[in-house]
């Protein structure tokens, strides 16, 4: 059964017994990284003006990623970023096969799916630091970092926060955008997988 | 009565050219400008401190920090937001967007939750940390919702 694990390369008929593709940690990072997320940006463009919690929020996240970053060099096969990052060619090669109407019968991430995954651990690394060394300038909601730099890189991260969390939200719709284009187009569930770690197409 | 006259007129002539080389231009308008959210700024940045636990709390220091917030409150800034100031018109010397000249109402009402922020600052700063840090929080919290509508983010 754990042979069964590896990549899929080839055209295998799928397999009647569901496998799992996902473990735990990587399971338990996406939703906690969904709620994290969520919360975090409704807190930061809609909530009180005493961020605090958008600051929980932000270590949260901070948290999240160096998890996901160690566990993409210790963690099992599918987590592991030498395994799904792939080169320009296969990136192409798989982008041609998406407008096919059949289910990729991917084992973990493909080609294209591995560039969101590098792009949103990037963007939102990149969201921790600006916010981290930010000042805003209102003596309750300054970055605990920005007291080590100077006035000028303080409020060039704070420029840069909102831009890059826009950066980030637009990276999540088209992450549940290529969802829903698995599920309608492909006949593909990739939700189910990430609940059970299962997946049986 | 003569002599007090040509005081007087001597005195403008001194004076008044040496003004308008100061206070004329709207960039010595948007220094001005910033030079007064610095006064804000130095006196939050005490209270802050203390409310953070960064520096002991204080009670004098404290009070002296409001009582100079609220003679701040006491000024007019109607002066400081002359129009042709904006970042537009003077990129690179000001943050302050277009925005407030498009409407000053909803700039003057950030400015009057300011104003009560720092009154009920000056009300308990100095019964000791524990009452001094929402108190700070709540005036904290006045500058961002200010800074998020009418404040470039950077230069």
């Amino acid at each position: 059964m754990a042979s069964d694990q590896t990549t899929g390369a080839g055209a295998s008929a799928p397999t009647p017994s569901a496998e799992q593709i996902w473990d735990p940690v990587v399971r338990i990072f996406h939703w906690a990284l969904v709620i994290a997320f969520v919360v975090t940006f409704g807190l930061g463009k809609f909530g009180p003006d005493q961020m605090t919690l958008h600051f929980y929020g932000g270590y949260t996240i901070a948290a999240l990623v160096v998890l996901r970053v160690i566990w993409g060099f210790v963690g099992p096969r599918n987590a592991r970023f030498t395994n799904f990052v792939k080169g320009p060619g296969a990136v192409l090669a798989y982008a041609r096969t998406l407008p096919k109407r059949a289910p990729s019968h991917s084992r973990g991430h493909n080609p294209v799916g591995a560039l969101f995954v590098v792009g949103i651990l990037i963007v939102l690394g990149l969201q921790v630091m600006t916010g981290l060394l930010a000042d805003p300038e209102d003596y309750i909601n300054v970055g605990p970092l920005a007291k080590y730099v100077s006035i000028e890189t303080a409020r060039k991260a704070l420029a840069l926060h909102e831009p890059l969390g826009m950066i980030a939200l637009i990276g999540v719709v088209a992450h549940i955008a290529a969802i829903g284009f698995y599920k309608r187009w492909k006949g593909e569930n990739l939700v189910t997988p990430m609940i059970t770690g299962r997946k049986s197409d | 009565m003569m002599r007090k006259f040509m005081t007087a007129a001597l005195a403008t002539a001194m004076i008044l050219p040496a003004g308008l080389a100061v206070a004329g231009g709207p960039e010595d308008i948007a220094k001005a400008r910033i030079g007064y959210y610095r006064l804000l700024g130095l006196e939050m940045d005490g209270l802050a401190a203390m409310a953070k636990g960064e520096i002991d709390y204080d009670a004098e220091a404290a009070k002296g920090h409001a009582a100079n917030l609220s003679v701040l409150t006491q000024y007019s800034p109607k002066g400081l937001f002359a129009p042709g100031t904006s970042n537009a018109d003077l990129p690179g010397q000001t943050r302050a967007l277009p925005v407030i000249w498009e409407n000053m109402a909803a700039m003057g009402e950030k400015g009057a939750a300011f104003r009560s922020a720092v009154a009920e600052l000056a009300a308990v700063a100095g019964d000791g940390r524990e009452a001094l840090g929402p108190a700070v929080g709540k005036l904290g919290g006045t500058c961002k919702a200010c800074h998020d509508d009418f404040r470039a983010k950077d230069y």
